[in-house]
C-alpha cells in the first residue's frame, strides 16, 4: 500500500471531523443558550447540533472506502 | 378524548372534587439567599491571605505608629513588587519597610509601612499603579488588617460550634413540623386546584356547568360514578368535536405495556400535538434494533443485561428508572442477538477462545456489507417515516401529504436504480425509474414549492446518515479486538490481562451510551423530521396533588 492512500483516508475522516467539531462549537453555545430562555425549543436544539455529525460519518464512510478499495 | 358537560343543582364541594381539570403549576422556585451567603469559598480564599500575611503582621508591632497597606499581587503582577519597593525608595528614602510572601495561587501578599505623614504620597503612587489594598469582608470594612484579623480569627473558630447548634435546632424544628406542614402544603395544592379548576365551571341560582377533558375510554367510568353518586340531579354530554379545537386538546401517550417505557423517549420531546401520530411503538421496535446493530456483542450484550435486571431490582413500577431499566434489557435482547448473529463475545474473544462463528456476516471483515446494510435500513426507516407523514397530514394538509407520499415514491425509485445500477436488479430498471425520478420533480414543485426538491435530496442525505450504525458498530467492534490484543502485548500475562479487563470496561462503557446517543439522534433528527408535530399538552387529572419528581415534596 503506498503511502498516499493511508494518508488519503486519514484525511477523508479528519478534515470533516475538523468541520463538525466546528460547527458544533458554534452551534452548542447557542442552543444552550435557546434552551435556557425556551426549554420547549429541546427538538429543535438537538436537531440543531445533530446536523453537522452526517460530515464525520460521511468522512468515515469514504475513508472505509479509500483503504478498502485502494488498498486492496 | 372527549370533553363533556356536566348539568345539575348547585354544586357542593364533592362534586367540584369529582370533575375533571387539567392544573398546570409551575413548580416553585427555591428561595434565593442574598448573594454574600452563596460565596462561601471567599472565606477560603480569605484564610490563605491571612496565613500569608500572618508572619509579616508580627513585625508590624515594632511600627505601631506608621500607616500599613495590605496589598494582593494577581498571579502576573508579581515583578511590580521590586519596581514598588524602588519607586518607594525613590519617595521616601529609607523611611518604609516593604515585605512580600508568595501566595500558594501564584499570587504574592505584599506588606508595606510608611510613617503618618506620608501616606497620602504613597496611596496617589499605589492609585497609579493600579494596585489596591485587601478589602475586608463584610462586617470588618474600614478596619486594618491587623485589627480585624485576631476578631476575624475568633469568628471563625465560633463557626462550627454555632453551625452545629443550628443544624441541631433545624432536625429539631423539621421533626417537630414536617408533618403538619406537609399535610398544609397538601391541602393548599388541593385548593388551588380547585380554584383552577373553578375557572371552568360556571354557576347559576338553580343550576352549575362544569367542563374538563377525561380521556375516551374513562368516559363511561365518569358517567356510572356520578350516576352512583348523585342520581338524576347530574347530567354528563359531551362536546360536540365541532365546537372544540384540536390545540385545546390534552394529550395522552396510550401504548401497549411492552410498548411503555420507550414513551419515556418520547417525553424528551415535547409531546406530540392532539391527532398527531404517537410514534412510540416504531421508537420501541427501531431503537433497540439500531443499538444491538452497533454494539451487537455477546459478551457486552450480558453485561447489558445484568446491567439492565439490577436496576430493575432497585427501582419501583412506573419510575423513570425502571423505564430506563426495561429500556436496557430490549436493546440488551438485540444486541445478544446480533452479537450471536455477527458472531461476537468480546470482540473476536470467542472465535479465538472457543470457535465462535459469525451466522450472518463478520462486521470485523464484512464492512461493505455492514454498510449496505445500514443505509438500507436507513432508507427503510426514512421510507416508513414519509408514509407515516403522508397517513398523519392526509386529513388536514392534502398537499403536504401528497408531497410526502410522491417523496416515499422517488425514495422507492432511488433505490431501484442505485440497484439497477449495480446490477442486483435487472439492468433495464435503471432508465426508467431514472426518468420518472426526473419526472416527478415538477409534480414535487408545484405540491410542496420550491424548496420541496431541496428537500428530497435531504431525505437521500438524511438516509446516507444511518451509515453511522456501521460507523460505530466497526469501531465497537475494532476497539473490542484491541482490548484483546493488548492482553498479548505485554511481557507479563497479568498486566496485559489487566490492560485487557480495562479497556473492555472503557469499551462497554462507550458501547451503551454512544449507540443510545446515535440511535436517539436518528429517531428524533432523521425519522421524526417526516411526521412529527411537537406543542401538545400534557393530561393532567384533576385530583388529590402528590409529590413528583420534580417537585419537592
Amino acid at each position: 500500500m503506498s503511502f498516499w492512500i493511508p494518508l488519503a483516508a486519514a484525511l477523508a475522516i479528519g478534515l470533516p471531523a475538523l468541520a463538525t467539531a466546528w460547527a458544533q462549537s458554534r452551534i452548542g453555545p447557542a442552543g444552550a443558550a435557546t434552551l435556557a430562555e425556551k426549554p420547549e425549543l429541546t427538538t429543535t436544539v438537538i436537531i440543531m447540533v445533530a446536523i453537522p455529525e452526517t460530515m464525520v460519518v460521511l468522512g468515515f464512510v469514504v475513508a472505509v472506502l479509500i483503504m478498502l478499495r485502494g488498498g486492496a | 378524548m372527549r370533553r363533556r358537560r356536566a348539568r345539575g343543582h348547585p354544586p357542593s364541594a364533592r362534586l367540584r372534587g369529582a370533575c375533571i381539570a387539567p392544573i398546570a403549576r409551575p413548580p416553585t422556585s427555591p428561595p434565593r439567599w442574598p448573594r454574600w451567603t452563596r460565596k462561601a469559598p471567599s472565606s477560603r480564599r480569605y484564610g490563605a491571605i491571612f496565613r500569608a500575611f500572618e508572619p509579616l503582621l508580627r513585625s508590624q508591632a515594632r511600627w505601631a505608629a506608621g500607616r500599613v497597606y495590605h496589598i494582593l499581587l494577581r498571579p502576573g503582577q508579581a515583578e511590580a513588587a521590586p519596581a514598588l519597593e524602588a519607586q518607594l525608595g525613590a519617595l521616601l528614602g529609607k523611611a518604609f519597610e516593604l515585605r512580600t510572601q508568595p501566595l500558594p495561587d501564584k499570587e504574592t501578599a505584599v506588606l508595606i509601612v510608611v510613617p503618618e505623614h506620608s501616606a497620602p504620597q504613597v496611596e496617589k503612587l499605589l492609585a497609579q499603579g493600579r494596585i489596591s489594598e485587601v478589602a475586608m469582608p463584610g462586617p470588618w470594612a474600614g478596619q486594618t488588617l491587623a485589627q480585624a484579623m485576631p476578631a476575624m480569627q475568633a469568628r471563625l473558630r465560633a463557626i462550627p460550634g454555632e453551625r452545629a447548634t443550628l443544624e441541631r435546632r433545624r432536625a429539631e424544628l423539621r421533626r417537630r413540623e414536617e408533618p403538619w406542614l406537609r399535610h398544609a402544603a397538601r391541602g393548599a395544592r388541593d385548593l388551588l386546584a380547585r380554584l383552577d379548576a373553578r375557572a371552568l365551571s360556571r354557576l347559576t341560582r338553580h343550576a352549575f356547568v362544569l367542563e374538563g377533558w377525561v380521556p375516551a375510554e374513562t368516559r363511561p367510568r365518569l358517567t356510572t360514578a356520578l350516576r352512583d353518586r348523585f342520581g338524576d340531579t347530574v347530567v354528563v354530554e359531551e362536546v360536540a368535536r365541532d365546537h372544540w379545537h384540536a390545540e385545546e386538546a390534552p394529550v395522552v401517550l396510550r401504548n401497549p405495556r411492552l410498548f411503555r417505557p420507550f414513551e419515556l423517549l418520547i417525553t424528551l420531546l415535547p409531546l406530540p400535538t392532539y391527532g398527531s401520530m404517537d410514534p412510540t411503538p416504531f421508537v420501541a421496535v427501531f431503537f433497540p434494533m439500531f443499538f444491538g446493530l452497533i454494539l451487537g456483542d455477546l459478551g457486552y450484550g450480558l453485561m447489558l443485561t445484568v446491567l439492565g435486571v439490577m436496576l430493575r431490582r432497585r427501582s419501583a413500577e412506573g419510575t423513570v428508572v425502571r423505564n430506563v431499566a426495561e429500556i436496557l434489557e430490549a436493546c440488551a435482547i438485540f444486541s445478544l442477538i446480533f452479537g450471536l448473529l455477527f458472531g461476537e463475545f468480546f470482540g473476536d474473544l470467542g472465535r479465538r477462545a472457543f470457535g465462535l462463528h459469525a451466522l450472518w456476516f463478520d462486521r470485523e471483515e464484512a464492512v461493505i456489507p455492514f454498510l449496505i446494510l445500514a443505509v438500507a435500513l436507513g432508507a427503510v426507516h426514512m421510507l416508513l417515516g414519509l408514509v407515516i407523514g403522508t397517513a398523519t397530514a392526509f386529513k388536514t394538509h392534502r398537499h403536504q401529504a401528497l408531497g410526502r407520499g410522491l417523496m416515499a415514491i422517488m425514495l422507492v425509485l432511488t433505490v431501484v436504480a442505485l440497484l439497477a445500477s449495480v446490477n442486483v436488479l435487472p439492468h433495464g430498471f435503471l432508465t426508467p425509474s431514472a426518468l420518472a425520478i426526473l419526472g416527478a420533480f415538477p409534480i414535487l414543485v408545484v405540491l410542496e414549492g420550491i424548496v420541496a426538491p431541496v428537500e428530497f435530496l435531504s431525505t437521500l442525505g438524511k438516509v446516507l446518515s444511518y451509515a453511522r450504525i456501521m460507523a460505530l458498530g466497526t469501531a465497537s467492534v475494532m476497539l473490542a479486538v484491541v482490548a484483546n490484543e493488548l492482553a498479548g502485548a505485554f511481557g507479563s500475562a497479568v498486566v496485559g490481562v489487566v490492560f485487557a479487563l480495562l479497556f473492555h470496561v472503557v469499551n462497554f462503557a462507550l458501547g451503551v451510551f454512544s449507540p443510545a446517543i446515535h440511535a436517539l439522534r436518528l429517531h428524533y433528527v432523521e425519522f421524526f423530521g417526516n411526521f412529527y408535530s411537537p406543542g401538545g399538552v400534557a393530561y393532567r387529572p384533576f385530583g388529590h396533588w402528590t409529590p413528583t419528581r420534580t417537585e419537592p415534596s
